[in-house]
């Protein structure tokens, strides 16, 4: 999979924004995993290259940060907090739901339709509205079963994003908000 | 973003303080509707602080009143803001940065997102007058990648501040360019650490520098930086309008003035709260949170995130006082109140914040690398039944080496008092887990699963 021309012109771009060009990586990396869901070698080779970096400079930098993928997700991939104010709430029962429901045996695992995964991560800083997670680039609070099986059962039915496995779920941004409505 | 109204942004689910009250320094205007619009935070008197700033008073008169406010920093250690200050050196030419650290990754810790989206230019305004204070024209926003709403928030109110010239050349008519930038984090803890955080700026792997040299010496990119919190930021305005003195006229003793808490955790109303400093946790948690559920006892709370060690009940009547936390053993931290009920487990508790430490460390110092891992294996081996006399000296020696500055940052000392705190406090939780199986909270099911052992 290569970057799109959209993709490596927004790339080129980044670098003017900053005194080094070092900074621009970890925003070309987020260009690259939006359009490709995940981040494969051959991305961060080309992140490299494009930058004029060293690839295992680029690599280094994105096997340090969580939100960056090494492989791939499910389509709807959900990011659901599981620190000490959530878990004193439920998450725990949640991330189980979630399991029982895409039918998972643990983080990470893509549903066998290729369309859901999760991920149990630490504090999302939406602690007074425990349990939560972010799914679609929105925070969705205080969860219960009903709400997550509501959120797939909507993903579902909406059209898949894509054909190809892997590729994050960018929703229309006025759905992201309708995230935020408890 | 595209296809957005701007109304759309207007966040409807906050919850906390907020509204009109003596000591609403940062929040008597929040919950007023589209306060996130220029124009409505303008009609409120919003950046009539950074015009008097820029047209009435000198850097050194901004300085003065931070200093005089008794201000600490917000984020965590609570350093004494117009001390930093005071460290950007004067006479350096080329360019200086205010870098500002809205990564909040501190478990239990949710107030800077709350104040930003109420009301994002409150810490513009704020970066805006820091600019001036130092004597810089670019203010970083480093906020933390999960943080979608209130970064599109800030790109639109630096789009606004753009548009009404007041980030740009000429401010309000005077000679002073200023503005501002976000950089977005990508999920680690650790760049909330300052040094660690202008590393990620940089665009490398986020690991703590070794001080000597200080950021303010050498900070982004090299340069002289000025690091401050959001909500240290925010009270600027404040502070410029009123002056240091009447800061300094709320709070106690070393704690001057207000802090916004966030309650989390077994309350009835969890939410961020502006208090007075001063006032006790049992303010805090039994009146303003609404205490534990119904039939329900608090048994412990972390004071200032998960890092600040945890005290029992029966210390609810410490106050918020930054010393007093200290006199007792903990800390005020980053205003991360997180509650937990009879309910509910210490060792199990423990043994998920030492999870967050190991899976956070950065790697760069042993003590912790191999500390914080060694301590969630024993953990671990605790909850599973098979734990033993030895398991519980383990922790001790763990708790230990992790702490006192063994390390060139907190992130090991905060996973040592995680240990030295829940020991100190519940020693026979953690022995009747590690040496008879027994969970006193009967939140875990020691037994069946200690039979398969």
């Amino acid at each position: 999979m290569a970057l799109s021309k959209h993709a490596i012109e927004e790339i080129k771009a980044l670098p003017q924004r900053f005194p080094e060009i070092r900074s621009a990586v970890v925003p070309a990396l987020d260009i690259a995993q939006e359009e490709l869901g995940y981040l494969t070698p051959e991305a961060m080779s080309e992140v490299a290259s494009l930058l004029q970096v060293d690839p295992g400079y680029v690599e280094g930098v994105a096997t340090f940060y969580t939100l960056f993928h090494l492989e791939p997700v499910g389509e709807h991939h959900f990011y659901v907090c599981t620190n000490l104010s959530c878990m004193l709430r439920g998450a725990e029962e949640i991330c189980e739901h979630i399991r029982r429901r895409i039918g998972v045996s643990r983080e990470r695992e893509i549903s066998a339709d290729g369309r859901f995964s999760y991920e149990e991560v630490e504090c999302l800083g939406a602690c007074e509205f425990a349990p939560m997670m972010r799914y679609a680039h929105a925070y969705h609070y205080e969860l219960t079963p009903e709400k997550i099986d509501a959120l797939i059962e909507a993903a579902r039915s909406a059209r898949p994003a894509s054909a190809r496995a892997g590729v994050i779920d960018r929703p229309e941004s006025q759905e992201a908000e309708q995230g935020h409505g408890r | 973003m595209a296809g957005e109204t701007r109304a759309s942004l207007a966040p409807d689910d906050l919850r906390g303080s907020h509204g009109p009250a003596r000591h609403h320094l940062l929040t008597s205007l929040f919950g007023t509707p589209d306060l996130h619009r220029l124009a409505v935070y303008r009609e409120h008197g919003g950046y009539r602080s950074l015009e008097k700033a820029l047209k009435e008073m000198t850097p050194d008169q901004i300085h003065a009143e931070v200093k005089a406010s008794g201000l600490r920093g917000r984020g965590g250690a609570g350093f004494p803001t117009g001390t930093k200050w005071s460290f950007i050196p004067k006479d350096v030419p080329g360019p200086r940065y205010v870098v500002v650290n809205f990564d909040e990754a501190e478990p239990g810790t949710c107030k800077d997102r709350y104040l930003v989206e109420h009301s994002p230019h409150l810490l513009l305004e704020g970066a805006c007058i820091a600019q001036y204070a130092i004597g810089s024209h670019q203010a970083w926003i480093y906020i933390r990648g999960e943080y979608d709403r209130p970064y599109r928030m800030l790109v639109e109110a630096i789009e606004e501040l753009r548009q009404a010239g007041i980030l740009g050349p000429r401010p309000f008519g005077v000679d002073y360019p200023l503005d501002v930038q976000l950089y977005r984090g990508h999920g680690a803890y650790i760049c909330g650490e300052e040094t660690a955080l202008l590393e990620s700026l940089e665009g490398k792997r986020a690991q703590p520098r070794s001080r000597p040299p200080f950021p303010a010496v050498k900070g982004a990119w090299g340069r002289p930086t000025l690091l401050n919190n959001v909500e240290t930021l925010a009270n600027l305005p404040w502070i410029v309008d009123h002056g240091g003195a009447e800061y300094a006229g709320f709070g106690v003793e070393r704690s001057r003035g207000t802090r916004l808490l966030s309650v989390s955790g077994n309350v009835q109303r969890p939410g961020v709260y502006e208090v007075e400093l001063g006032v006790t946790f049992r303010h805090v948690i039994m009146e303003l949170a609404g205490g534990p559920p119904p039939g329900r006892r608090v048994k412990a709370f972390w004071p200032g995130g998960s890092s600040a060690p945890v005290l029992p009940e029966s210390m609810l009547d410490v106050s918020t006082d930054l010393d007093e936390l200290a006199r007792v053993g903990s800390m005020g931290g980053s205003g991360g109140v997180i509650v937990m009920d009879d309910s509910h487990c210490v060792v199990k508790a423990a043994r998920r914040l030492i999870r967050f430490y190991a899976h956070e460390s950065c790697g760069k110092c042993t003590p912790c690398r191999v500390g914080t891992n060694w301590a969630e294996r024993t953990f671990e081996r605790i909850l599973r039944g098979e734990g033993t006399v030895a398991d519980l000296q383990i922790l001790d020696h763990v708790q230990d080496a992790l702490q006192n500055g063994r390390c060139l940052c907190g992130l090991g000392d905060s996973a040592g008092w995680v240990i030295m705190s829940t020991m100190k406090h519940f020693r026979e939780e953690y022995e009747a887990h590690a040496l008879r199986n027994q969970c006193l909270a009967g939140e875990c099911n020691v037994q069946r699963v200690g039979a398969h052992a």
